[in-house]
């Protein structure tokens, strides 16, 4: 009886043996990561990473994360400096195109090209474009945004509108109505170093007035910025200014103060970001996301949109496990990508395999712009060098202080940017 | 004249070396590093192209990188600086030398913006210069704005703006309570026997301050001149958080410096800057020990 019992407690301890190796082997990864990313508290993806990370610390008991999250502007010093001392997270945030391009071409971001075969039927080709350098792919993207037109359908409405004008000769007499009923038109901020929201207004005139191909080769560098749609479209913005579609106060705003405006009733659009749907949405007010209409009908038309795919996560080379931070990175991404989408921070850029019916209505209004889009060109200021974009960023300021004219604004561009 | 010994000169060398190699690997090298980057067009990784003094001349000659907009904003600020915030403080430290009632509470009071953090200073300035903040509320309220006037866009980059003077408001009042703290502990060393002597021959307190306090200050009024030129010559932190880096109109210096070195990727043309920085800061010190000197003399 004794030795039977053994023989049974023998089997039973081995039996238990066998099956934590089982676990092990379903858990997959095990090791330790670092992370870097822009996601501090109060940045709309804060939460979507707070989800996907403790979803991956379920997935994945045996990877130990450490994240170290950095506001945007001082990240983006951080990790320059880091990666000239070979001392970055395993896994980082970066941006795509120009921003990533330079650390691709410095041999410091880890080649995902094996890697994501495993996930190419969740993640379509077409949104690893932006950071695909000589046909290989370096990042992982997470959510994708546009710039959207949001209209206070209320405000219109005492301007004698139901709806969002569709024509731009139409959006300038809505204007011209809102300005009669005291209603300032367009909300942008214009404080220093606001002047990334300033080109929320700009690309799209440009896109809209010369076409979308005209931006995107003047972004990559194969067309010239000395062009006749570029000019219209920015003497279009001087007299957008000229004739207080913007109001004076705002060139003293930062874009938080400006989107609280909007929310609070003063200006009839804001143009911004599609990472404002969930707030938006949340706001309570009747707000619908559109597109900016066409002004140069035989040069663009609706469905060219700035935006797509910017925000990504990459794998340091110098990682002491490359393959474990690759996995963890698209896994991770796509999480990120799901719980980003879901509370309005951005549309996704994986393929939505999830129940997402919660989506708030101003979020599922982009996805439909999106879904109908035939041109997406990204943003000015990630497509560019960052040289380039400097010099852009100046020359947009000078536009919003008037200070240029759309002739002079082109060829200012044209002989500084090469 | 006594020789030295050579256990003497051992000790000096044994002790002196660490603090000499400290000194060499934290200010000398990186002095030299930035020299010699400013002579190159490199990204920050990736290989440096030589370009000999191109940086530098780019500097003086192209609008992209307008050095010498920043050049007059930072004299503007080491004007105000001498000219108007070290006598505020002079006063200040004068009057609570004299030992007045509360001495030490308003002191205390005067030297509170120097113990803020500078980024909390920036987000309260911010408030007070908004469109309907504090300050344009304060000037409806004493009538300068009348009604229908437009607000003051005081962070607004631009012709409409005062960016330049925003910005250097707060900067003039955090550090007047440091150099009043500075002058305050000279006006204290003021031998009581002298004032007293001077007041029983019966100066005013202003001809003591003037002809008996003040003259015996001037070594501590001269470092107080070269802290606020140096000071503004490097000033960052205020105008990166009100103006930002990318400014024309309130660009500083510092602020282009890490605007061409970390935004435009230019670590080339930022080194350039440094370079220019750490010799104008040298060339005002030994300008301003000359001047205190030859008044010496």
């Amino acid at each position: 009886m004794k030795k039977f019992l053994a023989t049974v407690l023998v089997v039973v301890m081995v039996l238990s043996l066998a099956g934590c190796k089982d676990d092990k082997k379903k858990d997959g990864l095990s090791g330790k990561l670092t992370l870097w990313t822009i996601a501090v508290e109060g940045d709309s993806n804060y939460p979507a990473y707070q989800q996907a990370l403790k979803e991956m610390k379920e997935k994945y008991p045996n990877v130990e994360v450490k994240m170290e999250s950095t506001q945007n502007d001082d990240y983006k010093l951080k990790i320059k400096t880091a990666m000239q001392g070979n001392d970055v997270a395993d896994i980082f945030f970066t941006w795509s195109c120009a921003f990533l391009g330079d650390f691709v071409e410095n041999g410091k971001v880890y080649c995902l090209d094996d890697m994501y075969k495993k996930y190419a039927d969740k993640l379509p080709e077409a949104m690893c474009r932006n950071t695909t350098y000589n046909g290989k792919k370096y990042g992982v993207p997470l959510t994708m945004n546009v710039v959207t037109l949001f209209a206070n359908l209320d405000l219109l409405k005492k301007a004698g509108y139901d709806d969002v004008p569709t024509t731009y000769e139409d959006l300038i007499k809505c204007c011209d109505a809102l300005l009669a009923k005291g209603i300032i038109p367009f909300g942008c901020a214009g404080a220093a170093n606001q002047e990334w929201c300033i080109t929320e207004y700009i690309e799209p005139l440009i896109i809209k007035t010369a076409g979308a191909d005209v931006m995107d080769g003047i972004f990559q560098g194969t067309k010239s910025w000395n062009d006749d749609g570029v000019a219209k479209a920015i003497d279009t913005f001087n007299d957008f200014m000229k004739k207080g579609y913007f109001a004076a106060d705002d060139a003293a705003l930062d874009n938080d103060t400006v989107k609280a405006n909007f929310i609070a009733g003063e200006y009839a659009f804001y143009q911004n970001g599609s990472w404002n749907c969930g707030d938006l949405a949340a706001s309570g007010l009747n707000i619908k996301a559109c597109e900016f209409p066409v002004i140069d009908a035989s040069k663009s038309k609706l469905g060219q949109l700035t935006g797509g795919p910017n925000d990504t996560l990459a794998v340091f080379s110098g990682s002491k496990d490359c393959e474990l931070a690759a996995q963890y990175c698209f896994e991770l991404g796509q999480l990120i990508c799901k719980y980003g989408y879901l509370a309005g921070s951005g549309l996704p850029a994986w393929k939505v395999d999830y129940e997402a019916k919660d989506v708030n209505y101003l979020t599922a209004q982009v996805a439909k712009l999106v879904e109908g889009a035939n041109y997406l060109v990204l943003f000015g200021d990630n497509l560019q060098s960052t040289e380039a974009t400097e010099i852009y960023l100046k020359e947009i300021r000078k536009a919003y202080n008037g200070e240029v004219s759309g002739k002079q604004f082109a060829e200012d561009l044209a002989k500084a940017i090469r | 004249m006594k020789h030295r010994s050579t256990s003497d000169t051992i000790s000096i060398i044994v002790f002196l070396t660490p603090a000499v190699l400290l000194f060499a690997a934290i200010l000398i090298a990186p002095m030299v590093m930035s020299a010699y980057y400013s002579f190159f067009d490199w990204k920050g990784l990736g290989e440096a192209k030589f370009v000999g003094i191109s940086n530098y001349k780019e500097l003086f000659t192209s609008e992209l990188t307008p050095f010498p907009s920043a050049l007059k904003n930072v004299f503007i600020l080491a004007g105000l600086s001498v000219f108007l915030q070290l006598p505020i403080s002079l006063g200040l430290a004068l009057i609570l030398g004299r030992g007045i009632k509360g001495e030490r509470f308003f002191l205390s009071v005067n030297f509170i913006p120097v113990l803020i953090s500078t980024v909390v200073i920036a987000m309260l300035w911010k408030v007070i210069y908004q469109p309907k903040g504090l300050l344009n509320n304060l000037l409806r309220m004493l009538g300068i704005l009348k009604e229908g006037d437009n607000n003051i866009l005081f962070l607004a980059d631009g012709p409409k703006g005062h960016l330049l003077g925003s910005v250097i408001a707060p900067m003039l009042w955090q550090y007047v309570g440091y150099h009043m703290l500075l002058m305050y502990a000279g006006v204290k060393n003021v031998s009581p026997e002298l004032r007293e002597a001077a007041m029983i021959d019966g100066a005013t307190p202003w001809q003591v301050d003037r002809f008996i306090v003040i003259p015996s200050m001037k070594q501590v009024i001269k470092v107080c001149v070269i802290f606020s030129v140096t000071g503004s010559l490097k000033s960052y932190d205020l105008p990166a958080l009100l103006a930002g880096m990318r400014s024309v109109t309130a660009a500083f210096p510092s602020t282009m410096l890490m605007n061409q070195m970390f935004k435009a990727n230019r670590y080339g043309m930022g080194s350039a800057i440094a370079v220019l920085l750490i010799l104008m800061c040298f060339a005002f010190a030994l300008l301003i020990n000359f001047i205190f000197r030859e008044k010496d003399e």
